[in-house]
């Protein structure tokens, strides 16, 4: 038998194993996909930042050994990130409140890293705002606005709350941030990950599926 | 193209594949899923790939391999020195999936684009990162090895 046959017969051989098993389908449901590329994707991205920040303490690996080891990926730390800019608390129901300082310039980077942390899949721009068409639907039960607290002073920045185990499978949030005179816009939806188109171009303030959250009051 | 696309037309395959490779049903099928699971994590690089499904089947193959190590590691296997596919989720083509399991990583992988997957020789080189040449190799020695594995093989091209 010459290599050409003995390849052919082999070739044969695997098609008709293959083709035998054509009732095998796979289960596993998309969302589970999703959830588990999440939490793998969050755990990697803890993991990068304590190694770039040195703070690979023996205390820190033992919590983060918990957390591998729970495999879940629904377990989720309580804390607060404080910038100058914007201010992350994360909840134990896996919620975040996000707090932006509109008289601040905002780092995109540091905010989608610690939105990634708390397993907020994002993608934050700074002079440009992306969107998708079609839209995905669920914004509104993504991210809901905060009332303003009371006796909080006369300026109140703005609030949002933002629930990740709402955001559809294959979906990211898109926060496109503008500098204005003396303040800062920032606009936020849902886009299909690696579906989407960005424009330098605000969007308008009252624009459907689309949140803006901005200060007037703050900028004066 | 999106993920959730790619995963309802691509899963069935990868699936298939995985499991001719391991001989174990759950067994496929979890490593699919974790193939998949990272796929959707580079959703960005990978959706540009000329053959994504290939990518998946790859990283659920190393993954079944980098398991079978650490288990080695933690269990003394006595004489099985390979990840062992059968048990009661064995499917009717355990033997192809049993020879296919004796073969070393890089030759199952070549074996499993270039005949399972219908991959040309240029693109698995690519996908492998080796060189044409080294894919036909690796083939010509795992058709041997299988052929050798599996003797109804050549039975069957004496009766042609």
């Amino acid at each position: 038998m010459n290599d050409d046959t003995a390849l052919g017969t082999v070739r044969e051989s695997l098609a008709t194993a293959r083709d035998s098993l054509t009732g095998v389908q796979m289960r596993t449901p998309l969302d589970s996909i999703v959830r588990n590329g999440r939490a793998a994707r969050r755990r990697h991205r803890l993991l990068a930042l304590m190694i770039s920040t040195g703070a690979v303490a023996a205390v820190a690996v033992a919590a983060l050994a918990v957390g591998l080891t729970g495999g879940t990926g629904s377990a989720h730390r309580a804390g607060t990130i404080r910038t100058a800019a914007f201010i992350l608390v994360s909840h134990s129901d896996g919620t975040a409140t996000l707090t932006i300082n509109p008289l601040v310039l905002l780092d995109p980077g540091t905010l989608q890293s610690d939105l990634d942390q708390d397993g907020i899949p994002a993608m934050v721009t700074t002079g440009s705002f992306c969107s998708s068409e079609p839209q995905p639907a669920g914004l509104s039960d993504v991210v809901s606005s905060e009332p303003t607290p009371s006796g909080s002073g006369p300026v109140a920045d703005p609030t949002i709350t933002i629930d990740p185990a709402a955001m559809p499978a294959g979906t990211e949030l898109s926060f496109g941030n503008f500098q204005a005179a003396g303040s800062q816009q920032t606009s936020l939806t849902l886009v299909s990950t690696g579906s989407y188109t960005c424009t330098s171009t605000p969007p308008a303030l009252a624009t459907p599926g689309i949140i803006t959250l901005t200060n007037s009051q703050a900028a004066q | 193209m999106e993920f959730s696309e790619f995963y309802e037309s691509a899963r069935d395959e990868c699936l298939r594949v995985v499991l001719l490779n391991v001989g174990d049903r759950l067994l496929a099928e979890e490593l699919v899923a974790e193939g998949f699971a990272r796929a959707w994590m580079s959703w960005r690089k990978v959706r540009h790939l000329q053959v994504p499904q290939a990518w998946v089947v790859r990283v659920a193959l190393n993954v079944n391999v980098s398991r079978w190590r650490r288990h080695r590691r933690e269990v003394a296997l006595g004489s099985h020195d390979r990840p062992a596919p059968a048990g009661q989720d064995a499917v009717m083509s355990g033997e192809v999936a049993a020879a296919l399991g004796r073969l070393p990583l890089r030759q199952r992988e070549v074996v499993t684009l270039r005949l399972l997957l219908d991959l040309d020789t240029e693109t698995t080189a690519r996908i492998l990162g080796i060189a044409p040449g080294t894919v036909s190799a690796h083939l010509h020695k795992a058709v041997a090895a299988l052929r050798s594995a599996i003797p109804r093989l050549d039975d069957q091209e004496v009766r042609k």
